[in-house]
């Protein structure tokens, strides 16, 4: 409890905390939720076109959309960034959230679900049949995101 | 004004919003996932038109619209229920105004789109055919409104009286 202590103590925690500068706090929250949006709603975009929404297309077709994982992965670097600073700035209260680790967990399935389905996207054998395992893991980054979601509001609320 | 802001704040509505401890956490949980879901798919789109991911048939992002506009529709419905729930404190901040207006210029964006021929262009584009500059145009504007309008919402509480 000592090392939560300190960690919210350090100068950057303090920084964050208590700065009446709109760059602390409030920027670094906003920086989080633009972040939210590319990450998971680029990913949520990919999701439903894998579930088929948008096109009857081949499934093959879908390899070119990994030209967004880049922007996914701005988000997400973002998001651990700004999520670094916030939760070094309330170490006592989130580490020690049970929710805190339950949305790092769901933060983690649905980064390994957006993983495996590019990798899927890739293979230029996909078809109908290997489609289903893909779809299934859309699902599941959905889920997931989603309870990242959840989980990280209600740290804002009942947390500490 | 006046008026009109004690009738929301009276009115049943506004008193059972109130009274429900849930109400807020459970409509700010789906206002996130409305703003994922409207950025995720109309910026996808903006970034389609701007020349990111050229080899991507346009035609199957413009067809998953309808879900930003669900997205959208599901704010506009939480964001009216916060604003029911206390006109006051809305209304008196100066930031929320701003988004309010950021919001109006991404609508007046998107109706510029479909009116003035721009989509017409677009819907014709084949997989590695570039937007033309219109398009892109509305697009870069597009983005930067939601990420202005996003910054607004999550400022707003530090400018609240």
């Amino acid at each position: 409890m000592d090392l939560l202590v300190s960690i919210e103590s350090t100068a950057l925690g303090v920084w964050v905390r208590q700065s009446p500068s709109l760059l602390a706090f409030p920027t670094i929250l906003a920086l989080h939720t633009v972040g939210l949006a590319f990450l998971v709603g680029v990913s949520a975009t990919i999701d439903l076109r894998v579930l088929g929404f948008g096109s009857r297309k081949r499934p093959a077709s879908m390899a070119s959309m990994e030209a967004y994982y880049p922007i996914m992965w701005v988000g997400f670097w973002i998001n651990a960034a700004s999520g670094v600073l916030l939760t070094i700035a309330f170490a006592t209260v989130r580490l020690t959230d049970p929710f805190f680790y339950l949305k790092l967990v769901f933060i983690a399935l649905a980064v390994v679900a957006v993983y495996l389905i590019r990798n899927r996207l890739r293979d230029p054998s996909l078809d109908e049949i290997s489609m289903v395992p893909t779809r299934l893991l859309a699902l599941a980054s959905l889920v997931c995101w989603t309870g990242a979601i959840v989980t990280g509001r209600l740290l804002a609320y009942f947390g500490g | 004004m006046d008026s009109f802001l004690s009738i929301v704040e009276q009115s049943a509505l506004s008193q059972f919003l109130r009274d429900n401890p849930w109400f807020w956490p459970t409509s700010e949980i789906l206002h996130f996932i409305g703003l994922a879901l409207l950025v995720g798919v109309i910026g996808t789109f903006d970034m389609r038109m701007l020349g990111l991911g050229k080899a991507v048939d346009i035609g199957s992002l413009h067809a998953l619209i309808p879900w930003g506009v669900l997205g959208f529709a599901v704010n506009l419905i939480t964001g009216t229920l916060f604003f029911v729930c206390l006109p006051r404190a809305y209304i008196g901040n100066p930031v929320f105004l701003a988004k309010m207006g950021f919001i109006a210029l991404a609508g007046a964006n998107v109706l510029l789109f479909y009116v003035t021929g721009v989509f017409r262009r677009v819907k014709e584009l084949k997989p590695g055919e570039d937007a033309p500059p219109p398009a892109k145009l509305i697009a870069a504007s597009s983005l930067v409104l939601w990420i202005v309008v996003m910054f607004c919402g999550r400022l707003m509480p530090f400018f609240a009286e």
